[in-house]
């Protein structure tokens, strides 16, 4: 396993930098005692700032969330900015806009994984964990939604002495079907790679910690059967739970594309959405990993520049691919359809709601391809943070526009109102407060680095001579 | 493989609109409101959009000054055979009524997603924003075979169905059958051009069917091919303007 | 019945482990005797073990069965039972088969892979085992029984293989 021999440069090469390798985590290995001291250490060491931080949350998600949508439910819909013709507003804008943030989770733990990108090493469980987060908020937001929330069970198809079940020629259930499954195979597949470092933890805890991670782990050892156990499952599930990821967001979209609605009627708005997720998703992974690395211990040796320009890579491919989607939706009805989606692009782009049109465009396309193309600029976390947070805003107008200002416009003129939302805000702020608590509180009781996974992948990274240079290669040990 | 068939779907309760007949003067909109139990909302609410108006007039200006004439277009629930508004549902509040061949709203089921109003192309649909007080003595004039809608429950018209029932089991009971123009909902009641006509679409010597055959009738937003049961008749005769 | 005791090896290399299973293979300790408990996963062919069968993609399979016939059973049973029309739609839809069996049906795949893992693996279990806290640190531990008389032998083998430690263990609560 040497690793240390020093890059030749080329006969001929300019007298400059030979490239060290050891920038990139798989070439910088540490003894693993040292990786799982540094793991355990960010997830103890807290700061009066951060408890600061926790409280701040808990009290905007009481007060943001809980108790306005208390006063929701008791007073009714009429609280909303909603009526007609716009009978979904910013609800679905974040249900939709959470489940987008939940697919980068699964993108970078499943499809990397599948294709055998090592850089996705470190990251993957706090992807995933954004995952489990951002569907609970989808969730919290169906709910929200919802005009007699608390017959909401109705939904679940379950015998009983009505004589009624669902209604599965509704979109809504097949919704409902794809999110359930969603869910639980995320939450099993964020559970699987977690075991050996909820073992790790187990073995070097005490007191009530100890105790939990005693059970959480299962009483997982290392042995070879665990081993081949665990790998066959997770190979299951990583090949399983992409196209899961792509039907989910699929399905949502469908929610819209079912509809007889001008400009929801698309045939375009799976694979949209889809991208749309993925666009969402990779800017929030970025912003979540320059939090990680920015605010908890040790986490800089693990989360490196390499990822935020890896990240930045792939966000500017899917920031294109949004394009030509957005694109292709915009052109088909500006070119020959109907009266009313012409009438629609015209409402959107020079209407009340103009000014957020462009936001998105800007956001979503002219943002990153003036940024992401520069190695130099994606290797720098802090203008990633900018470009991920741009991005985020810019992917929330999308589904604003596409939800409620999309329905502002119908067959009937008479119908015709401009959306005012009004308690929507304030709910939106506490599902953003509850995701973030939930992430916070999370940082501290699991391991946020898979470190078995960065030592097995450390383990397979060698440095190769082939003729005069040194080449880095990636061993197959699967 | 051969194209898709449009699916002509079953008849039978229906509508006619003359609109060369209704002036606007909004008596259905009064009737309904007080036969079907809807709620009285407040200006300001009216003002966001929220009017419970299960049956809405719309009025359209022709012409140019001097000569400028309306053209009034009462809006219901268009009874789709095709609903767009039933399939979307996901607890089956909104279904087709095989009996009636109507659009059923059943509002206890309903839990407020919303979606059959979004899916509506003639947004007829209502939603129950709120719990609308109904100070005394305004609960005196409730009827009692109408259910009264609370919070989060959508609603639409029903072609009066409970007044339909009503004369069916009166019928029943006489040992009859139904006459031609027996049952009214309460919009037919009430208008006093009698621009609404109401009846049986399968029964070819019915009123509604008569007018329906007339070169004038047309249906709202024919292109979706959502089959609707209320036809209208084009009201564009110029109201007897000369020149 | 010899007295026997559980010997445990730690090693900090791949390499010398491998060698040192060669040794025990040599002195008498077959495979199915020794156990290989590691912090990250080693495949068989660089340790030189069988490879482990595991009965998780059958599992799995018979898994995604159930989930395909609950959505039959959703899609088709239902409308059966409880018939209602909606929409101009047939009662029976095919299209929203194809999603609601798709989901249902890797759910299922993927419900009954993790339930696998945790039968396979015979988690979860409390009881006490063989184990030390070093393999979570990256240590190879080579885990095997032995006749009380041959304890010094087999220390002195492991460690001239580059063994750190040799210790005899007893299985406790992890």
């Amino acid at each position: 396993m040497d690793t240390t021999a020093e890059p030749i440069a080329l006969p001929g090469a300019s007298a400059r930098e030979p490239h060290d390798q050891r920038e990139h985590l798989m070439f910088d290995p540490r003894p693993r005692g040292e990786m799982n001291a540094m793991v355990m250490e960010s997830m103890h060491k807290t700061s009066k700032k951060f408890w600061g931080v926790v409280i701040f949350l808990v009290l905007t998600v009481l007060f943001a969330l809980l108790g306005a949508w208390a006063y929701m439910i008791a007073e009714g819909m009429g609280v909303t900015g909603l009526t007609r013709p716009e009978y979904w507003g910013i609800f679905i804008v974040d249900m939709v806009f959470w489940i987008g943030i939940s697919h980068a989770g699964t993108f970078i733990s499943a499809l990397l994984r599948v294709m055998k990108y090592e850089i996705r090493r470190p990251f993957t469980r706090a992807a995933e964990l954004m995952t489990t987060f951002g569907l609970i908020q989808a969730a919290i937001c169906i709910f929200l939604h919802l005009g007699r929330v608390w017959l909401g069970y109705w939904l679940v198809p379950y015998p009983n002495g009505r004589a009624i079940w669902p209604n599965f020629h509704s979109p809504l259930m097949w919704d409902f079907m794809a999110i359930t499954t969603y869910v639980i195979a995320s939450t099993m597949y964020l559970f699987m790679p977690l075991i050996p470092d909820l073992a790790m933890a187990r073995d070097r805890s005490t007191g009530w910690r100890k105790s939990l991670y005693r059970y959480l782990s299962l009483g997982f050892r290392g042995t070879e059967p665990e081993w081949k156990h665990l790998k066959t499952a997770m190979n299951i599930f990583a090949f399983a739970i992409i196209p899961v990821m792509f039907s989910v967001h699929t399905v949502v979209s469908w929610d819209f594309a079912m509809s007889t609605r001008p400009g929801w009627n698309s045939t375009i708005f799976g694979p949209y959405f889809v991208i749309g997720a993925l666009h969402s998703g990779i800017a929030a992974v970025m912003i979540v990993i320059f939090m990680i690395r920015s605010t908890m211990k040790n986490m800089k040796y693990f989360i490196r520049p390499e990822h935020f320009e890896f990240l930045g890579k792939l966000s500017l491919i899917v920031s294109m691919t949004w394009a030509y989607f957005f694109f292709n939706d915009y052109l088909v009805p500006w070119y020959g359809g109907n009266k009313f989606e012409k009438l629609l692009l015209d409402f959107h782009s020079n209407g009340p709601f103009a000014y957020v049109w462009v936001t998105m465009l800007i956001c979503n396309i002219v943002i990153p391809w003036l940024i992401l193309w520069n190695k130099k600029w994606r290797s720098t976390p802090w203008v990633m943070l900018l470009v991920g947070i741009v991005i985020n805003v810019g992917m929330w107008i999308e589904r604003f526009i596409i939800i409620p200002v999309s329905l502002n416009i119908t067959r009937m003129p008479f119908t015709w109102r401009v959306y005012k939302p009004s308690i929507e805000i304030p709910l939106t702020i506490g599902t953003f407060a509850l995701f973030m608590l939930l992430y916070m509180l999370a940082s501290r009781l699991i391991p946020l680095v898979p470190v078995w996974e960065v030592q097995e992948g450390q383990s397979a990274h060698i440095l190769r001579k082939v003729g005069k240079a040194v080449i880095p290669t990636v061993s197959n040990v699967d | 493989m051969s194209g898709a068939k449009s699916r002509n779907t079953p008849s039978k309760w229906g509508m006619v609109i003359n609109q060369d007949l209704c002036m606007g003067c909004q008596a259905c909109v009064a009737a309904c409101a007080m036969e079907n139990n809807i709620s009285f909302i407040g200006e300001q609410d009216v003002n966001t959009g929220r009017s419970m108006q299960w049956i809405h007039t719309e009025r359209f200006w022709n012409g140019q000054y001097p000569n400028v004439y309306t053209n009034f277009q009462p809006i219901l629930c268009q009874q789709c055979g095709n609903a767009p508004c039933e399939s979307t549902c996901p607890v089956y509040a909104s279904v087709h009524s095989d009996s009636e061949q109507i659009n059923a709203q059943i509002y206890n089921r309903c839990v407020g997603t919303r979606y059959c109003a979004n899916n509506c192309p003639y947004q007829v649909r209502v939603f129950n924003w709120r719990d609308y007080s109904r100070p005394v003595p305004l609960n005196n004039q409730l009827n009692p075979d109408v259910t009264v809608r609370r919070r989060g429950i959508m609603e639409k018209c029903t072609f009066c169905i409970q007044r339909i029932h009503r004369a069916e089991l009166t019928a029943q009971t006489e040992g009859r059958q139904l006459q031609d123009g027996e049952v009214e909902p309460a919009c037919v009641q009430a208008c006093p051009a009698y621009a609404i006509v109401f009846g049986r679409l399968d029964d070819p010597n019915s009123q509604v069917s008569q007018l329906a055959k007339q070169g004038r009738a047309f249906r709202l937003l024919e292109e979706l091919d959502t089959q609707p049961k209320v036809i209208y008749l084009t009201g564009d005769s110029n109201h007897g303007h000369n020149g | 019945m010899a007295d026997t005791l559980t010997l445990l090896a730690l090693f900090a290399e791949i390499d010398p482990s491998v060698s040192a299973i060669d040794k025990l293979h040599e002195m008498g300790i077959t495979d199915e005797k020794l156990n290989v408990i590691s912090g990250i996963p080693l495949n068989h062919d660089v340790l030189g073990r069988p490879n482990l069968r595991t009965f998780i993609p059958r599992l799995a399979m018979g898994g995604a069965m159930i989930g395909l016939v609950a959505a039959l059973f959703l899609i088709f049973g239902i409308p059966g039972l409880y018939p209602l029309t909606v929409g101009g739609q047939p009662v029976f839809p095919f299209p929203p088969f194809l999603i609601v069996g798709f989901e249902l049906t890797m759910l299922g795949l993927m419900g009954m892979a993790f339930l696998g893992l945790l039968l396979a693996g015979r988690l979860p279990s409390y009881e006490p085992k063989v184990y030390v806290p070093e393999i979570s640190d990256g240590m190879i531990a080579l885990v095997f029984s032995c006749p009380v008389e041959q304890q010094a032998q087999f220390e002195d083998a492991l460690l001239s293989m580059g063994a750190e430690q040799v210790q005899p263990v007893e299985a406790s609560t992890l």
